[in-house]
């Protein structure tokens, strides 16, 4: 191989990494990890935060972020990489991600009726997402953030009748979702007319359920 | 003026990334509003999001553990960040795999051994369409019109697979699946240079109009010889013959430039018919190479072909199925061994329905014409006897996956294939997969397969004589002669096979495939005794169903996934014995122990760290007479390190290949008197761009 060969080789390698220390970035450029369900899930869980009010009190410092909370083995992975850029209520997002109760009875961390160890954080969440390895204890945790303002989200089947306000569902391959609006009424929180509007099925009270 | 054209998409391919570079650079905070250009979700409107198909991906990681076969996977993420620029590389890092080197333009790939540049013991399939040489066999992944990046997973498959992915997968199946244009909204480009100067440019572009999903990617690649790259030094096997061949005036000409173009659109005429067209297209010029001690040192090109038209519909209560027509169309001009143009056409069709709660029922069928047409350009190529060939072959399955109990489930697979030239014949899979816990967490796997291998054309019907004798006072004989073969039947294999996969913990993953493997009437080359009393036999050869073997080994390998990489670890034993001592099966055995080791880690601001490690013990040619020469044992590390700019939409990459070796080698194939080695260590630079 011929010397101007291997020194063209070198200096454009030398260049890049030149060029590579003085740039900033942000996430892995590769396909993201998270399956392209749980990415689409992640944007439906930021509009949601755009067409839900939460109470005065909820949001009453500006300076605090909006945050959304992920409950169990988190299908997400990555998803949430763009919400660095992104804000909502005028304020930043950001995730936070707690064990389930689940992993945590099996792991004798925590017995059937006490609370999470994380209870007091988990309350401070706008939005809950029920992971789908929750699924045996929905009622438990939807009963453990009653009273708190939270928004429960989920995709799992019976979701909406143990009490949770949002579930998602998937029809002809496309996301859908339906709704709560007793349990959201009763968490007061509102929910916009656009996203009543755009949900499948709303459970609306006195058992009327309609589009 | 291929050598002009050849620098001009060098400075093409290079003023195009600049001009990339600016656009973006003074566009990066341009907001588009078009629902069609946008890749984030996060951009997307509730209504848009609605619109979005979802292809679950969590499937995949629950088919791991339920499929009747053991399947390693080998992701988009995996492809990307090991900075490699062709397929047979990418997959030695996988368990069970056997890759051997040959020059810069053509490898030996096989599963659990039996490779061979035209190896015909491993189907190698591009979105479920074979992908094969319909005359010599063998994954010819140098002409396939892929592009690495836009490959969403390759799927290797280990065991006879013969009864679901058709006839001819002997020892295992190669499955190599793009990413539907829907997954490649927007632009991407990029570009990739080594020390050398090779380079690998790709442009493409995907777009949604209202029904329309479409995708089109152009590629370009250029890679020096193994002489120009430092390496080159050739050997060989046959010293006697050196100077009858001309052995001394021997370059290695292995530089070959690709022009490849990969295009797919998919129509939804409503929510339960779709359609979809593609077409891939790949023409290659480079240098020949010696096989049978011919070696012109002439151009060789290859062009090839891949449209097909698939039409898809869901009858709803779990009904579906599709209809599906697709081409392969090759022309090949090999100096040193043949020039021929092949035509495959397939049609083919399968319904799914279920029976009950408890059955999912698959069955279908296909048929195949292909044409082969074989021109010789100089009385030293292979002839083919009795070519044209028009051969044809059609066949039915039918799969049945029965839910016995929460926890049992059994699958029945069972295909049988009529050959027009050869017999008719049949596959199989019986598989039972037991959950051992309620969470099928833990699965157990115990299958039956049992497969075949029809003898080719180039098997049945090829002669060749080469090297000429003359100079010894012996005109008209030569040295290296292959003789047309016999009657071949069918090479047969049956296979019992044992595995686990576990979650053994968050993100930990456990999986152990143990097989053993039984071969019959496998063809290779007999030497025949040389019946003229000359003072230096000629070496005579031809095909014949010679003997059987046993083939057995175990695969081990354990993962793990966090927030902030990947790692996993992976050990392969995959031994074989033939019946006779020096039997030849056309091939290598597999290398008895492999090892390897990947590591990939997310570091903060975007920065990405991947190695791939591998170990592979010397791999012994098969057959005491062989012309293969045993490729040494493997020590490999490639290491890529990239770092992310402007939010995600550029990265660059360095990395280095192979970082132990300067070069490697020198590894024939079957047929050839001689070997080059080919450059080792090669340090390189990616850049590539979204928008």
């Amino acid at each position: 191989m011929t010397r101007k060969v291997r020194i063209k080789g070198y200096s454009l390698v030398l260049c890049s990494l030149a060029l590579a220390a003085t740039l900033t970035g942000q996430k892995a450029f590769a396909e993201p990890v998270a399956s392209r369900e749980y990415q689409i899930k992640a944007a439906f869980l930021y509009n949601f935060i755009k067409f839900a009010d939460w109470p005065k009190e909820k949001v009453a410092d500006p300076n605090a972020p909006v945050i959304i909370g992920i409950l169990g083995k988190d299908p997400f992975q990555d998803a949430f990489g763009p919400l660095q850029e992104k804000e909502a209520k005028d304020g930043k997002v950001v995730i936070q991600r707690f064990e389930g109760f689940v992993e945590l009875e099996k792991a004798g961390q925590k017995k059937k009726d006490q609370p999470h160890p994380k209870s007091q954080d988990i309350q401070k969440c706008h939005l809950l997402f029920v992971c789908p390895s929750e699924n045996e204890r929905v009622s438990d945790i939807i009963a453990s953030v009653k009273g708190r303002d939270i928004l429960t989200v989920a995709d799992t089947q019976g979701f909406l009748e143990a009490g949770g306000i949002i579930n998602f569902v998937t029809e002809e391959k496309k996301i859908r979702f339906e709704i709560n609006a007793v349990a959201a009424k009763q968490a007061k929180i509102v929910i916009r007319s656009q996203l009543l509007r755009l949900a499948k099925r709303v459970i609306r009270g006195d058992g009327n359920e309609g589009k | 003026m291929f050598i002009k054209k050849t620098l001009l998409a060098q400075k093409f391919g290079f003023v195009l990334m600049l001009l990339l570079v600016f656009r973006f650079s003074g566009q990066l905070s341009a907001q588009q509003q078009d629902p069609n250009k946008h890749k984030d979700f996060f951009d997307m409107s509730l209504e848009q999001l609605m619109d979005v198909e979802v292809i679950s991906a969590s499937r995949q990681a629950q088919k791991i553990g339920e499929l009747s076969v053991p399947v390693s996977v080998i992701t988009a993420e995996d492809i990307h960040y090991s900075g490699l620029t062709n397929i047979p590389e990418i997959l030695q890092f996988t368990p069970g795999m056997d890759v051997v080197q040959i020059d810069r333009n053509r490898f030996a790939v096989g599963v659990r051994g039996l490779h061979d540049f035209i190896s015909d013991r491993t189907l190698t399939l591009v979105n479920g369409r074979i992908a094969d040489s319909p005359l010599f066999g063998g994954s010819e992944f140098y002409r396939l019109p892929v592009l690495l990046e836009d490959i969403e997973r390759i799927e290797v498959v280990r065991g006879p697979g013969g009864a679901a992915w058709g006839a001819n997968a002997f020892t295992g199946v190669i499955n190599i699946i793009t990413k539907k244009p829907q997954d490649t909204l927007g632009g991407f480009a990029s570009t990739r240079v080594s020390e050398f100067g090779d380079t690998y440019t790709h442009l493409r572009w995907a777009q949604k109009d209202g029904k329309w999903t479409w995708r089109t990617s152009a590629g370009y690649e250029n890679y020096k010889s193994s002489d120009d790259a430092g390496a080159g030094a050739y050997r060989s096997t046959v010293p006697a013959l050196n100077p009858l061949m001309g052995f001394n005036s021997f370059s290695a000409q292995d530089s070959w430039q690709k022009l490849r173009s990969d295009s797919e659109a998919i129509y939804d005429y409503s929510d339960t018919t779709r359609m979809s067209f593609g077409l891939g297209y790949c023409h290659g010029e480079g240098g020949d190479y010696e096989f049978g001690g011919y070696y012109p040192m002439d151009r060789a090109w290859n062009e090839t072909a891949r449209p097909y038209t698939r039409l898809e519909h869901d009858f709803g209560n779990d009904r579906s199925g599709y209809l599906q027509w697709f081409g392969n169309f090759a022309s090949t001009d090999a100096p040193s061994v043949a020039t021929y143009a092949s035509a495959e056409n397939d049609i083919e069709g399968q319904l799914n329905f279920k029976l009950g709660d408890r059955h999912a029922l698959s069955t279908g069928g296909n048929f195949r014409f292909i044409r082969l047409n074989v021109e010789p350009q100089s009385p030293r190529q292979i002839v083919f006897l009795n070519e044209p060939y028009d051969d044809q072959l059609a066949g039915l399955f039918a799969i049945d996956r029965w839910t016995a109990s929460d926890r049992l489930t059994l699958e029945g697979q069972i295909r049988g294939e009529w050959y027009s030239e050869t017999q008719t014949d049949w596959s199989t899979r019986l598989t039972g997969l037991y959950a051992v816990d309620e969470q099928k967490d833990h699965t157990l796997r115990l299958s039956f397969a049992k497969a075949f291998r029809s003898p080719l054309a180039s098997l049945r019907e090829t002669q060749t004589t080469r090297v000429s004798l003359a100079p010894l006072g012996l005109p008209g004989l030569w040295a290296f002669n292959v003789l047309p073969a016999g009657d071949l039947v069918n090479e047969e294999t049956w296979a019992l096979e044992a595995g686990y996969t576990g979650r053994l913990a968050e993100g930990v993953t456990l999986r152990a495939d143990t097989y053993y493997q039984r071969f019959e009437k496998m063809i290779g080359y007999l030497t025949i005794p040389d019946p003229l009393p000359l003072p230096r036999p000629r070496a005579i050869f031809q095909a014949a169903n010679i003997d059987g073997a046993d083939s057995w080994g175990i695969e081990l390998e354990l993962a793990k996934e966090t927030k902030r990489g990947r790692f996993s670890a992976w050990y392969a034993y995959n031994d074989l014995e033939t019946d006779e001592p020096g039997q030849s099966m056309r091939s290598y055995a597999p290398a008895k122990h492999k090892v390897g080791l990947r590591g990939r880690l997310f570091l903060n601001n975007g920065w990405v760290f991947n190695a791939n490690y591998r170990y592979a013990d010397t791999t012994i040619a098969t057959g005491a007479q062989t012309t293969l020469i045993d490729a040494d044992l493997i020590h490999r590390l490639d290491l890529t390190v990239a770092k992310v700019f402007a939010s995600g939409k550029g990265e660059v990459m360095v990395g280095v290949s192979d970082l132990f070796n300067e070069t490697e080698g020198p590894n024939s194939a079957i047929g050839q008197w001689t070997a080059h080695d080919v450059p080792g260590r090669t340090f390189f630079c990616n850049l590539a761009l979204r928008f």
